[in-house]
């Protein structure tokens, strides 16, 4: 059997704690950074981007811990987003579930469908997971389109609310159609979310995943149960998507079932692979990336589509590796120390 | 009622040699290199648009144009190998060209978007229009005929080529075992351009094809391969014979749910199938006696 991933996963490199600052550090770093970002940033327009580069984020380190770290190929993952999306918004506006239980509810939604997809798929190599993936996102794209009496259908969902104001006791309520409150609210929970895989992929949970990614194989004749691993990392990552899917629906105030066509699968696939696969950073700067650029050059008009497919392209014929390959490649290349530049790259 | 059915049925039968079409490609591809070509779809709808061009832009004969189709396609399916899948060959993933062809699918789609728009083109051939009839009030029109008719004849000498010629019996070797087949004198590389090649000479006939049928948009190939994947799945990877028949089961059940069911949930139905295929026999329809490397 062909390994998934014997193009040389960056994972397996031996990752050298961070010099001065260390771990703990950076993440104070990311804080102060994600504090300071809504000031820097006062108009609507930009933070509203932000807000959709955090999304991204949570989708994209959730496929990767599918993709990059159990090595199961997932077309599918606009499936569990959309499903997450339209969970929460349907508990909350048919049932009139409160916003966090909803919240929770589609997280664990979209997680339960990753793995119902995931365990049915379980036998199958990673082309006919792929297809079978995308068969999924298909078929829940189709639903979401025709079940008219639940979803609208193309005509949509509007007006959807905000998360509820949270109001504590002696301070003023935090709103949540207030742009900067969202943005740290949804910023926090990526942050959280990244938090969390990062210690799941630094625990034996991350070695067995590795193992079972390198050689099935030989990872089942060590007695570990790969079926199930595979499952649970599914299930880890498609609840991620649904998250990024109720904040979604609660931000935008519009659902249509065209938000999550296979498409959308495609160009997550692209943050993950851009930053850097089998990383737990470079799907982050994968999404900062492909979401910033874009706007950036929004001068040349619908050119965002085309520079995605190019930049994946191009990604995967010479730099494999994604961003954080490269950029490796450059500090080793800083420090002239000729064995640092292998470490990033397994070819 | 049976008027209705047998409508349903011509109707299948014209979806289903096209799908076989596009199939075949992706089939074929998979057999010789056990990897998925993304960029498929697109080369359908560059077919598409060609044929469109040659007809109205340059005033040729529609007949004439499917060639041209399927030269651009054949062009095409050269340029992905060479540019994608031969430089990523040596690397041995079976993840890195799949990703590498979505990219290009997404370069390709919407580089057409620029370039010709989102408005759908209306492709009239002129055929489209002129219609035999048959018994009991059902009837096909001349387009349909020429798909089911060219569709056939390309993939009885499709099979005749794989058979009963020397490269045919080369390229069926690569399948079953590249390195002995490298060692029996056959060059692999070769064969693999050939493979390409063909399957997209295929592709971009069947965009020709499609064209007048179907809404003709940069995204017209998308809706037709992601078809073509599951029909590939369902008749078995590599497997030409079960992809026939797949392809031809789809394009029946897809006709009939349109007319018992609903229009919007045909791939609903297709995909479940799919799925079900995947669960309870994913070897596909036959059984292939080959042997899986672990």
């Amino acid at each position: 059997m062909k390994r998934l991933s014997s193009s040389g996963h960056p994972a397996l490199a031996v990752r050298p704690e961070r010099g001065w600052i260390g771990r703990r550090g950076w993440h104070v770093g990311v804080l102060i950074l994600i504090a300071l970002a809504p000031l820097v940033f006062q108009d609507s327009y930009w933070r509203t981007n932000l807000i959709v580069c955090s999304i991204n984020i949570m989708l994209a380190i959730g496929l990767d811990f599918i993709l990059g770290y159990a090595g199961q190929l997932n077309l599918g993952h606009s499936a569990f987003y959309g499903i997450g999306a339209y969970a929460s918004t349907l508990l909350i506006t048919k049932l009139g579930v409160p916003f966090w239980v909803a919240f929770v509810l589609a997280i664990t939604l979209s997680g339960i469908a990753g793995m119902a997809l995931s365990i049915f798929a379980v036998r199958l190599r990673g082309h006919y997971l792929a297809i079978a993936s995308l068969g999924f996102a298909v078929i829940v794209h189709q639903i979401l389109l025709n079940w008219i009496s639940l979803t609208q259908g193309p005509l949509g969902i509007y007006a959807i609310k905000p998360p509820p104001e949270i109001a504590l006791p002696g301070l003023p309520s935090i709103s949540f159609s207030n742009t900067a409150n969202m943005f740290y609210l949804v910023a926090g929970f990526a942050f959280l979310f990244y938090l969390l895989l990062d210690q799941l992929v630094r625990s034996p949970i991350g070695e067995t995943l590795a193992a079972i990614r390198e050689d099935e194989v030989s990872a089942s004749s060590f007695g570990i149960n790969c079926a199930g691993w595979k499952v649970f990392a599914f299930g880890i990552g498609s609840a991620l998507a649904g998250a990024a899917g109720a904040f979604y629906a609660s931000f935008v105030g519009t659902l249509v079932p065209d938000a999550f066509i296979i498409t959308e699968s495609f160009t997550i696939l692209a943050m993950v692979i851009v930053g850097g696969m089998g990383t737990l950073i470079g799907p982050v700067w994968g999404a900062i990336l492909l979401t910033l650029l874009p706007e950036v050059l929004r001068e040349f008009g619908d050119l965002r589509l085309v520079l995605y497919g190019a930049a994946l392209t191009l990604v995967v014929l010479f730099m494999p590796g994604g961003m954080v390959q490269a950029v490796e490649i450059l500090r080793a290349r800083v420090r002239r120390s000729p064995a640092a530049a292998s470490g990033g790259m397994r070819p | 009622m049976v008027t209705v059915a047998l409508q349903q049925t011509i109707n299948g039968v014209v979806f289903g040699s096209l799908y076989v079409l596009v199939a075949l490609g992706l089939t074929l591809i998979y057999g010789v290199l056990v990897q998925i070509n993304f960029a498929h779809a697109d080369v359908v709808t560059i077919g598409a648009f060609a044929a469109y061009f040659f007809t109205f832009a340059f005033g040729g004969n529609y007949l004439i144009s499917i060639g041209v189709a399927l030269m651009v396609g054949a062009a095409l399916g050269w340029l992905v190998n060479a540019a994608i899948f031969a430089p990523l060959r040596e690397r041995g993933s079976e993840l890195l060209p799949l990703i590498a062809t979505i990219g290009v699918s997404i370069l390709l789609q919407n580089a057409m978007l620029l370039w010709f728009g989102p408005i759908p083109y209306a492709f009239d051939s002129p055929y489209s229009n002129e219609v035999i009839r048959l018994w009991g009030g059902t009837f096909i029109t001349w387009q349909n005929v020429i798909i089911v008719v060219v569709s056939a004849l390309t993939i009885v000498l499709l099979y005749a080529f794989m058979r009963f010629t020397i490269t045919g019996k080369a390229l069926r070797a690569v399948a079953q075992d590249r390195e002995t087949a490298g060692l029996m004198g056959i060059n692999p590389d070769h064969l693999i351009m050939l493979t390409f090649v063909l399957a997209s000479a295929l592709a971009g006939m069947s965009g020709a094809m499609l064209g007048p049928i179907l809404v003709l948009t940069p995204f017209a190939g998308t809706t037709v391969i992601v078809k073509a994947f599951a029909i590939v799945i369902i008749g078995g990877f590599g497997n030409v014979e079960g992809t026939i028949i797949a392809g031809l089961a789809v394009g029946l059940i897809e006709s009939y749910t349109t007319q018992l069911i609903n229009p919007g949930l045909t791939d609903i139905v297709v995909f479940t199938l799919l799925l079900l295929m995947l669960a309870l026999r994913p070897t596909g329809l036959i059984a292939e006696k080959r042997e899986e490397t672990v």
